[in-house]
């Protein structure tokens, strides 16, 4: 029979094929009868069923014909299921004829007649078709069979007979089945059992008989499928090659043909040298992918996702006589200029009380590597017209941009908005006008507060609140002549994106509304193509891999409120009024939003201003990355179950894993995350002075504390297995915490996976020196220290400025970027250096010293 | 590892718990109220925070019930209000959690010295040389990371672990009327121990049938239901005399039993009944309740020789199955888990599970991040990661039963020692 584990269709192919002689007559008549009972104008079941008070002598044929008669299809499908293997089984050791004369004769109306009997005693008279008395006749004969082979199974100290397993089964197709009749099935049950029993000699024909007639007949040359009396002398299982392995073989449970297969296949050497591969080919397709991210094929345009935001459809008035009021206003900011924050505060709260919009201030104080950032935030609210307070948009001009250009043109033009915004009757939210010192710490600390998740010790709460925010733009225009282009900056801390409909939006009004040019990422001229089309994106991704704030937006990003910053630049001929205009269509895109933008994309990369790729088609390059480490995990953690000595060994011999040393490994893995937290501490919470002192010392220390772990493992217990132990959990680990941090931020998974990729190659190089210090020098090369100072280098900076960068975007942004950097970078790093100086002992010299 | 425990290495380990916990109480004061507010470590009928509701109701003469935020047993009400106000002196309620936690150690460590899981009264395990002793037990207890968590989380479940722990180790030493009330006590905290009482009973009638000679077990086990009863109706009786009313029955237990409350956690219920018409509702509460607590015949009866297996297996399939699981039932079960230190040779998915459980209880939090901070992601991407952390679960069940039988097969059948085989 067909277990689930062996299923094919070529096998179930050719076992129907097989099928003998007598299953496909029974199979035939089954399905001629349903046929016949299909037409409406005589009632075969009335003719052919099994009904006690009907029964006469005139109506004996009832008995043979009732098991070939079903109720409705599902009968028949469900009892021919059942039937074909026990009947195919049966008819393979009794031989077509004596099926013949059984299922024509005594197994049919021995069940029959005891049917009959007992319903006429109990006075009932319940009609019985199908074939499914014969199915338990042929349970009972084969649960006999195994009582014989097996008289028990075990089941919690009592020993069960086997035989009893037809009764379950019995009460189970009684109590699930509906309308199956209890009766029939344990009279055919019964004859079962006897049949088994051994009673079945006396009911067949005679074999004499049989035998005489199946030679004169010449039947086994006549008919095909034919199964010969002579077989039943050995029964087929005897004789015919089976492909199952004995079950005598070794004496052990027979595995199915997938199981020895598998574990064959498990147990193969060339198994245990394919995962290296397979984690380097997924190094490299992940990092090919990316190369193919910016193609055609790959990309798609940007497209508005959200209906209602409808960008660009309405007429923008900001204009005309305001321009003379942004001059008035631009000339009372300038004299602003190079005054106390206070004083710029007060004289700005002046006008914007003038425009009769309600103020308040926030006071904030961050302390991080070792300076102080302090200052006022001043905001307004501008009550919407149309709506309760439950929606707010924001309208940020930070008074210095992150630069530190004093932002000229765009605290004016805000205060023109305001006035311009306060004119309209059509707001339905609110907006919020927020005048900040800076442009990281004053709108972090704004935000924080604005959502009560803000620190009361160093930053003041807000006195006054509007609604929910839906989105905020920040201005950043410091630029005095007339501009060119817009430039769009949208990433937020630790790498969080604004929804795509924003940007679009912004896209489609300044681009195609205004007629200006839109640029992203620092791109300041963008043709399009391959080589700029990668660029763009590879700047994208190292910004949000950094995770530092970008703008004035950026504080805005984790709390859920899609925010970007618009910075004017180049030369050209489109004025303040038109970047006004540009805010004005955004905002009023903005105010049609009838819930929280939703429908487009969160995640996505960038790669020109109408195009990108979402997460789906890039994110399985950064799951490839992190997933080659978990491979070499999983691989390292079998082979160091395999015994050392594995040449001699042949696979046919069982060979039970070896039991694994973990503390040590586990220890080691574990002391390296530990320690990983005082790098972290310490670069967060130096001042900035000592950074670079502080930075050099760590370099030697980073250098030299492999060479210290390593020898203070003890050289003569510690085994080539124990080295693969600590690769693997370290491996497993780095994978682990890069493949949930790709959905958090991808970029950064995906750089901190290419650059420790050459990790999951390390080993240990017992005797070969050279080779030992050469990989420890070009680990070193690639360690997080050597990486920052390179990246100083790279891009001309001081290492000391990107630490106190990271320093104050812990303290005031919290990025996490440096948790990554130094608690998940760092150790697998660590743990790798330690395995490439380490020094394993044989396992025979290990053995020798024991003994 | 050397079998001698000093005093002095068990005072340094005790001390040495205490102190990590009450270091990250009182160095790092973010920490307590970010895990208390996490949903792995708090649910609605542990949560500490609703505790806190409850009290301050409590506290003001008002029914702790009303308003439908807290749900748990009335007795903590007069425990955490003779305590200091938790707010203005959280080191007495660190404390108490602290020393519950030890406690839960000790009778761990009873457990593991009682050699119960190697060597019970009907069966003797061929490996029993391979065990670890109290120590490495209380210490794995004690320092993973879950049970630290949960006793930050000051997740109230910490009582009941301490119950069934408690109730197990005076099971072994031979004191059915202690087991009695300890699971008694835990049934009250948490309503879902009472499950364990059929494999309890026959672990206390075995250790007590070798060392008094009883001979029958009806009697044994009716007296022990007895005792359960007459202690539950004495609880029952004071939660009456605390409350003033019966509302506490269908307030916490109806709640356990109805999951009316839907606040997403580690378990597999919350997502289908948010799912679920409200006409299927009753049926699939029947349905899951019945697959909950079906297992406890099989495995009693299947396991008969081996009752605190059973009892460890229970506890890993009520920390996937039940109503509002959470990382502390998980804490439980590994907490029992490394006594199988015999089998752990005959486990075959080790490497598979540790990896599971931790993938997911890093993609756990930051999934949940997704849906519900960033707003990029939905309840989906939680329950598809809660899915994968039960799985974990599920596996090590399975492979530490696996483990168990086959030790018990090679009993049975020493020439297969060693042998592969497969289940089938």
């Amino acid at each position: 029979m067909p277990s689930l584990q062996t299923f094919n269709t070529t096998r179930a192919r050719s076992y129907v094929f097989r099928l003998p002689l007598f299953t496909r007559i029974v199979l035939l008549a089954i399905t001629i009868f349903w046929l016949v009972g299909l037409q409406s104008a005589f009632d075969l079941r009335q003719w052919g069923a099994l009904i006690p008070k009907e029964m006469g002598l005139g109506t004996l044929y009832r008995m043979n014909t009732f098991p070939f008669i079903h109720l409705n299809v599902w009968h028949a499908v469900m009892n021919v299921v059942t039937i074909v293997p026990l009947l195919e089984r049966f008819e393979g050791e009794y031989g077509t004829l004596n099926c013949l004369g059984l299922f024509f004769g005594p197994l049919t109306t021995i069940p029959a007649v005891l049917y009959v009997v007992v319903e006429r005693i109990m006075g009932l008279n319940t009609a019985v078709m199908g074939a499914s008395m014969w199915v338990f006749t042929l349970i009972g004969i084969e649960a006999m069979r195994a009582y014989r082979h097996n008289p028990t199974f075990v089941l919690a100290g009592y020993g069960i007979p086997t035989w009893s397993t037809p009764i379950g089964i019995l009460f189970v197709v009684a109590a699930l089945v509906p309308g199956s009749s209890f009766l029939g099935h344990a009279a055919g049950l019964a004859v079962g059992y006897a049949a088994g029993r051994g009673l079945l000699k006396y009911l067949a024909p005679p074999e004499k008989i049989a035998r005489w007639i199946e030679g004169k007949l010449n039947l086994l040359g006549r008919l095909p499928h034919y199964v010969s009396i002579d077989q039943k002398t050995y029964g087929r299982f005897g004789v015919l090659p089976s492909s199952h392995a004995g079950p005598g073989a070794g004496g052990g449970v027979p595995l199915g043909p997938i199981g020895t297969s598998a574990l064959a296949l498990r147990r193969d050497p060339r198994m245990l040298k394919l995962p290296p591969y397979i984690s380097l080919l997924c190094i490299l397709v992940g990092a090919v992918w990316l190369f193919l991210l910016p193609l055609n094929e790959y990309s798609r345009r940007t497209y508005i996702s959200e209906n209602a935001l409808l960008p660009g459809q309405v007429h923008t008035y900001f204009g005309g006589s305001d321009q003379n009021v942004f001059r008035a206003y631009k000339h009372e900011t300038n004299s602003l200029i190079g005054k106390t924050n206070t004083e710029i505060n007060d004289k700005l709260e002046d006008i914007v009380r003038g425009l009769g919009l309600k103020t308040a201030r926030q006071n904030f104080t961050y302390k991080a590597a070792g300076r102080v950032f302090e200052g006022e935030n001043l905001y307004a609210i501008l009550q919407a017209p149309r709506s309760d307070a439950t929606e707010a948009i924001v309208l940020v001009a930070a008074w210095e941009n992150v630069k530190g250009e004093i932002n000229r043109s765009g605290v004016p033009l805000t205060l023109t908005l305001a006035r311009y915004f306060k004119r309209w009757s059509l707001w339905s939210k609110d907006i919020i006008v927020l005048f900040s010192p800076d442009s990281i710490a004053g709108p972090q600390a704004w935000v924080d507060a604005y959502h009560d998740a803000h620190d009361t010790r160093r930053v003041a709460s807000l006195g006054i609140k509007s609604g929910a925010l839906q989105g905020a733009i920040a201005i950043d225009y410091a630029q005095e002549q007339r501009f060119q282009s817009i430039h769009v900056v949208y990433d937020g801390v630790n790498g969080q994106l604004p929804n795509l409909d924003l940007i679009n939006s912004v896209v489609n009004i300044a681009g195609g509304q205004m007629g200006m040019g839109v640029a992203i990422q620092e791109m300041w001229t963008h043709d399009d193509r391959y080589p700029d089309r990668l660029r763009t994106m590879l700047r994208g991704m190292l910004k949000q891999g950094v995770g530092l704030a970008s703008g004035a937006h950026s504080g805005f990003i984790p709390y859920h409120v899609d925010a970007v910053t618009l910075r004017p630049f180049g030369e050209g001929w489109q004025d303040e009024m038109a970047m006004g205009r540009v805010v004005e269509g955004t905002f009023r895109s903005l105010n049609n939003l009838l819930e929280h933008l939703h429908q487009s994309f969160f995640f996505y990369l960038l790669m020109q201003k109408e195009r990108f790729v979402s997460i789906g088609t890039y994110l399985p390059s950064a799951m490839l990355v992190a997933a080659n480490f978990t491979i070499m995990a999983i691989f390292l953690w079998m082979k160091s179950g395999q015994p050392v000595s594995g040449k001699e060994t042949c696979s046919e011999t069982q060979q039970p894993a070896v039991e694994r040393e973990l503390f040590l490994p586990i220890g080691v893995v574990i002391l390296c995350q530990t320690i990983s937290a005082i790098p972290l501490y310490l670069f967060n919470h130096v001042p900035e002075s000592t950074l670079t002192p502080l930075f050099i010392a760590f370099l030697i220390f980073n250098t030299i504390l492999p060479l210290l772990i390593s020898s203070l493992l003890p050289t003569s217990s510690t085994t080539q297995q124990q080295y693969s132990l600590i690769k693997s959990f370290s491996l497993l680990l780095l994978g682990m915490f890069l493949s949930s941090l790709a959905t958090l931020n991808f970029s950064l998974s995906m750089l901190i996976g290419l650059l420790s990729a050459p990790l999951s190659f390390v080993r240990p190089f017992p005797s070969n020196i050279p080779a030992r210090i050469s990989t420890f020098i070009l680990l070193n090369l690639i360690s997080p220290a050597a990486v920052l100072l390179g990246s100083a280098a790279y891009w001309q900076t001081s290492i000391t400025k990107i630490l106190s960068e990271a320093a104050v975007a812990w303290h005031v942004c919290g990025t996490w970027s440096a948790v990554v950097v130094w608690c998940v970078w760092w150790p697998a790093w660590l743990a790798g250096c330690v395995v490439v100086l380490g020094r394993p002992v044989e396992e025979e010299e290990q053995k020798e010293k024991k003994a | 590892m050397d079998g001698k425990v000093t005093i002095g290495r068990t005072a340094g380990l005790y001390i040495g718990a205490a102190v990590l916990r009450l270091a990250i109480f009182t160095l790092l004061p973010g920490i307590p109220d970010l895990l208390t507010g996490r949903v792995e470590i708090s649910t609605p009928v542990t949560s500490f925070k609703r505790l806190q509701e409850g009290l301050f109701l409590y506290n003001h003469n008002v029914s702790p019930y009303d308003g439908g935020v807290y749900h748990q047993a009335p007795l903590f009400l007069p425990l955490f209000s003779l305590l200091p106000n938790a707010s203005s002196y959280p080191i007495f309620t660190y404390l108490l959690y602290i020393a519950v936690d030890l406690l839960s150690a000790g009778a761990l460590w009873k457990i593991a010295d009682s050699g119960e899981t190697v060597a019970s009264a009907l069966f003797t395990s061929p490996r029993k040389e391979k065990r670890w002793n109290g120590f490495i037990i209380a210490a794995v207890f004690l320092f993973n990371p879950f049970t630290v968590a949960t006793c930050i989380g000051r997740s109230t479940s910490v009582f009941t672990t301490c119950a069934i722990l408690h109730a197990i180790a005076k099971a072994v030493s031979g004191a059915p009327f202690s087991a009695m009330v300890a699971i008694t006590f835990a049934g009250y905290l948490s309503l879902y121990p009472l499950l364990l009482l059929p494999p309890l009973v026959l672990l206390c009638y075995d250790r007590q049938r070798i060392e008094r000679g009883i001979k029958s077990v009806i009697p044994f086990v009716a007296t022990n239901i007895a005792v359960v009863a007459g202690i539950m109706g004495l609880l029952f009786g004071m939660s009456y005399l605390i409350t003033g009313s019966w509302e506490f029955l269908t307030s916490t237990y109806g709640v356990q039993l109805t999951l009316s409350d839907l606040t997403p956690n580690v378990g597999l219920w919350w997502y289908f009944f948010i799912e679920m018409f409200d006409s299927f509702r009753s049926f699939f509460l029947g349905v899951f309740w019945l697959h909950l607590s079906c297992y406890v015949g099989g495995l009693t009866v299947r396991i008969r020789q081996q009752p605190l297996v059973v009892l460890t297996l229970l506890l890993g399939i009520f920390g996937i199955f039940k109503p509002y699981p959470s990382i502390s039932d998980t804490s439980l079960f590994l907490a029992l888990v490394p006594l199988y230190r015999h089998v752990f040779p005959l486990m075959r998915y080790t490497f598979v599970i540790a990896a599971v459980i931790m993938y997911a209880t890093f993609l756990g939090p930051a999934f949940y991040y997704l849906w519900i901070y960033a707003g990029s992601g939905n309840a989906n991407f939680f329950y598809a990661i809660t899915l994968v952390w039960n799985l974990g679960q599920s596996l090590l069940v399975c492979d530490l039963m696996f483990a168990v039988l086959r030790d018990e097969w090679e009993v049975e059948r020493p020439e297969m020692a060693g042998k592969e085989i497969r289940q089938i």
